[in-house]
């Protein structure tokens, strides 16, 4: 009982992480089922939602205490921090993918990375490489039944990035614009044809993987507190979990997300090995999965054409 | 400032014997790869092991170091190689943040106080440059010779024709898996060999050396060089060690902020990649045999140019 | 454009070489010049920066005050982005560009094992104000005159663990211990070495978990140690690691105290994790009591650098500044033996932190400080030695 009681606290933990990587993974997912390339710049994108977020919450509140007006300045920050994101994402887009979009299939790889170095830098440039604290807009009390707690904040995390995933699935599956993205992620050259604007879609695109990020950097913030190279090995774990759950797929990249924060949190005591070893744990069930199945659990499986 | 220079092109030699390496993987066989630190850490722990632990001899560390990266390299090579493009990227740079991952926790620390490499009595003294210098340096050139030489071999042109198209050359009956797998042993043993010389020169590993943004760099190196040219790699390193240690090679310091490379690096990177993807020399116009004289390079190089530009 | 590319190239070494040529004359006879290594930018630059804020604050009373014999100090800082690499190339900077005297630092372990050997091996005095692991120290002598030059104003992990765990077992009478670290140099020795004492006393390590630097997430550790049910929670890292895991054990419930090390010491810690800080016990540098070196040293310090309060790496830095400047002014000259002659004389030096003594291989000599954090203030609760196998209160 003590075990189980152990595990599903666990399991708990892992679900908030895996949450926060899911919401990151939705944008990546976004961007590579349309251009198929990694976009390696997402993270720096949530490093700087994160600071955007924190900056516009913290100079709404000033000195006020009230904890009304910290939920409405915390919803303020963000919005602006996602429109903000939304914003950088399009130019970083039109200026450094786009020239690029006929280029091999390294040169965009290597120009987001680019613009990695440049964000992260930069933000480290202007804000300086000490880690800077969130403040909750809310009280943070751990709620406990049988033994398991559970934060607000890690609720609020769960709620925020299932509902996301619903928006964004509804969004492409459902929508005029999204069976647009649809078609020209399946071909570009086509779908200009069919009279779809395919800059637009892919500026959308961008928009709103970026927007998304915002919001993964905020909530993760308050755990992971706000620093230039927060986003670098988030991001990385965040397009793990998208190729795990297969990347292009939005239900996969929640699923993928939520395996990998989970087996993270369990792998190391299940297989009682350090915690040291967490990471481990986490790539080689990449490589695992990748090997038995390429295209992610919930992939769609593509041949290559001659 | 002359020291300063030295140490720079200590560095480099080590960024570029990597480069050739990567080259071999990414720029001949067209396979992105990237765990090129997870190799360099291979071959740096072993010579580390090697000197440190068993007492021998610095020489008999680097045939030690290539086999063991190398042998590392195969070990990832034979599951890996069934992925294609993005996918292979992901899955090696997830097994060099598992290498790295597994020598932080056997020891944070890693090993120092490694004993000198000594050649005929002579000791290779941190401070004395110039004999690193000749040392590292001798072994790019061998490895660019033996990579121009690859060329015109069978393994050479086998790799081109995988890079160029997968399908079409297994149709032509080269075996794709096998020459795959040559080109990531020897691009990793190359690896473990440029750890190798670092481990000579610092007499220290520490696992926080090989992270994940050392496999970019590499990466990057390749790209801002020229991909499949070994020349255009070689002076990829070097400009890419240039600029990591302009501040403290000019005693600028204090004066320009820490960040400014990188982000330089970073613009060069997008500038680059917009408006000369092929890097800065491109790809080896004469792969496969230069008929001209030497005569006729000199007057080449000198910019008397026949042929377009590629 | 191959041609233009050459040209570029060859236009920026003529001006790389122009700039170089100028600052490698400026090295007038005017000037001692001491040099700083430690992490400037990155994660944990924090560290970094205090100290090489305090060296500065240190050196800039020196001038103030007249310099050394009519000479002035200055102060170059080298980045050493807390790695191997850099660090080297920033001693090569320091030891041939600049030719210093003698340098401060590197701040962390990793970085410090690398310099050491080549300070060693070339003569220069090195002085760090927070490499703690045994090695530092241990490095082979390899200069012609098998003179040591390596010396840390900073308690090896050795000793700062044993007085951590004798004070935990006797003075606190804690049996049950769980331990939570990272896998750094820093860290990890520090575990180990208090782990290895509190054990022989008699006491018991209940769970031992390790995280890496950079984790954010530390809840399974603390799932883990909750359920092995230890008395206190020993945390010797990084104050974003400490951070993070004094607020996610709050969350989970765990109510028993934590325990840290000089790690601890800085006020960043009160930034990030507010006031889960109430009722952690660290081990810091001892005070001087009847001194007011310390008092005057965090004032001008928070007068220097906007409010900013120093932290205990950045004490040990000003003491070894002032322990350079004491030892340049003995020696008459920027000599870099006659200048490591006067450091390892240093007798009873009344630094910020106490009175200064180093041993043989030149380890700093001195008692432990411990601190109870009450709220976000951290109470000197006294100093302490182990002498006999028991640890013994200084005052």
């Amino acid at each position: 009982m003590v075990t189980l009681t152990l595990y599903l606290q666990y399991i708990v933990n892992g679900l908030t992480l895996g949450a926060i990587y899911s919401l990151i993974a939705l944008g990546y997912t976004m961007v590579y089922g349309i251009l198929k390339f990694i976009n390696f710049a997402h993270g720096d994108i949530l490093m700087v939602g994160a600071f955007v977020g924190l900056i516009v919450y913290e100079a709404l509140l000033g000195t006020s205490t009230s904890g009304a007006w910290m939920l409405i300045a915390f919803f303020i920050a963000m919005i602006a921090s996602m429109a903000f994101c939304a914003v950088l994402g399009m130019f970083i887009e039109r200026v450094a993918y786009k020239p690029l979009r006929n280029a091999n299939r390294l040169a965009p790889l290597l120009s987001a990375i680019g613009v990695s170095f440049i964000l992260s830098n930069g933000a480290a440039w202007m804000f300086g490489t000490q880690s800077r604290r969130f403040p909750y807009p809310f009280d943070n009390t751990p709620l406990t039944f049988l033994g398991i707690s559970i934060t607000p904040h890690q609720i609020l995390i769960l709620v925020v990035s299932v509902a996301m995933m619903l928006v964004l699935a509804f969004f492409v599956n459902k929508t005029r614009m999204g069976k647009a993205m649809r078609a020209t992620s399946l071909d570009q050259p086509t779908s200009q044809l069919m009279g779809i604007n395919v800059n637009r879609v892919i500026s959308l695109t961008f928009a709103i993987g970026s927007a998304l990020a915002a919001v993964g950097g905020i909530l993760a913030a308050f755990d992971f507190r706000v620093y230039p190279s927060m986003g670098t090995m988030t991001g990385l774990k965040a397009f793990v979990a998208a190729v795990i759950g297969g990347i292009g797929s939005i239900p996969g990249a929640m699923l993928g997300g939520i395996l990998l924060g989970i087996l993270e949190a369990v792998g190391a005591p299940l297989l009682h090995i350090p915690n040291g070893l967490r990471d481990t744990v986490a790539f080689a069930v990449l490589i695992i999965v990748l090997l038995f199945r390429p295209e992610g659990i919930l992939g769609k499986n593509e041949r290559e054409k001659v | 400032m002359i020291n300063f220079f030295m140490l720079i092109l200590i560095y480099s030699g080590v960024y570029a014997l990597m480069a050739i390496g990567q080259n071999c993987i990414t720029g001949s066989t067209g396979m992105l790869s990237l765990c090129h630190a997870g190799f360099f850490c291979i071959g740096s722990y072993a010579t580390a092991i090697v000197c440190k632990v068993f007492g021998l001899s610095f020489w008999l560390s680097l045939p030690v170091a290539a086999i063991a990266a190398g042998f590392v390299g195969f070990l990832i090579g034979v599951p890996t190689l069934r992925l294609k493009g993005d996918y292979l990227c992901i899955a090696t740079l997830g097994l060099g943040e598992i290498i790295r991952n597994i020598a932080t926790n056997i020891n944070p620390v890693g090993i120092n106080s490694i004993p000198r490499a000594s050649l005929f009595g002579y000791q290779f003294a941190s401070r004395n440059k110039m004999a690193f210098i000749f040392l590292i340096w001798a072994f790019v050139i061998i490895f660019y010779i033996l990579f121009q030489q690859l060329a015109h071999s069978r393994l050479g042109r086998a790799m081109t024709a995988i890079r160029e198209d997968e399908v079409a050359a297994q149709s032509n009956g080269i075996n794709v898996t096998k020459y795959k797998i040559s080109s990531f042993v020897l691009g990793a043993a190359i690896g473990g060999i440029a750890g190798c010389f670092q481990t000579a020169y610092t007499l220290t590993v520490s696992p926080s050396s090989y992270t994940f943004m050392v496999s970019v760099m590499v990466l990057c190196t390749v790209v801002l060089g020229g991909m499949g040219n070994a020349k255009a790699v070689i002076l990829g390193a070097f400009i890419i060690q240039f600029i990591s240690y302009f501040q403290q090679l000019t005693g600028l310091t204090n004066v320009i902020p820490p960040q400014a490379n990188q982000m330089i690096f970073g613009l060069i990177l997008v500038v680059m990649m917009i408006w000369r993807p092929q890097g800065l020399l491109g790809r080896d116009k004469y792969r496969y045999g230069d008929p001209r004289t030497w005569r006729q390079k000199i007057a080449e190089s000198f910019g008397r140019k026949k042929g377009g530009e590629r | 454009m191959r041609k233009a590319i050459i040209m570029l190239l060859v236009a920026l070494f003529a001006i790389a070489g122009v700039y170089a040529g100028g600052a490698g004359e400026s090295g007038d006879s005017d000037v001692y010049k001491i040099g700083f290594i430690g992490p400037l930018t990155g994660d944990n630059a924090n560290y970094g920066i205090r100290c090489s804020n305090a060296a500065r604050l240190a050196i800039d009373e020196i001038n103030a005050a007249g310099g050394i014999d009519g000479k002035q100090l200055e102060l170059i800082a080298e980045n050493s982005e807390g790695t191997v690499e850099k660090a080297l190339s920033s001693y090569e900077k320091l030891a041939y560009t600049d030719e210093v005297c003698a340098i401060i630092g590197p701040v962390f372990t990793g970085p410090a094992l690398a310099v050491a050997q080549r300070c060693q091996e070339d003569g220069i005095v090195m002085i760090s104000p927070s490499a703690t692991h045994k090695d530092v120290t241990a490095q082979a002598i390899t200069n012609p005159d098998g003179l040591n030059y390596v010396f840390r104003t900073v308690p090896s992990d050795a000793l700062q663990s044993e007085v951590a765990a004798h004070y935990f077992y006797e003075v606190l009478g804690f049996r049950k211990l769980a331990s939570l670290y990272a896998m750094n140099d820093y860290s990890q020795g520090l575990a180990d070495g208090m782990a290895e004492t509190f054990t022989s006393l008699g006491g018991e390590i209940v769970a031992s978990e390790t995280c890496m630097v950079g984790d954010k997430d530390f809840r399974t550790q603390l799932t883990q140690i909750r359920s092995a049910g230890p008395e206190a929670i020993y945390i010797p890292n990084y104050t974003v690691e400490d951070a993070q895991i004094l607020e996610q054990a709050a969350q989970l419930g765990i109510t028993v105290p934590f325990l840290s090390s000089d790690g601890f010491s800085d006020p960043e810690i009160y930034n990030l994790a507010g006031d889960f800080t109430d009722g952690v016990i660290y081990v810091g540098p001892a005070q001087a009591e009847a001194s007011s070196i310390l008092s005057d040293f965090q004032a001008a310090y928070s007068a220097a650098y906007n409010g900013d309060a120093p932290d205990s790496f950045a004490t040990n830095s000003y003491d070894a500044t002032y322990i350079i400047a004491a030892a340049l002014d003995a020696a008459d000259s920027g000599d870099t033996k006659a200048v490591r002659d006067q450091v390892a004389a240093t007798k009873d030096f009344l630094g910020a932190n106490g009175t200064i003594n180093f041993a043989a291989n030149g380890d700093l000599v001195a008692s432990q400080g411990v601190y109870e954090v009450e709220g976000t203030t951290p109470v000197y609760i006294g100093s302490f030695q182990v002498v006999d196998g028991h640890i013994v209160q200084v005052d």
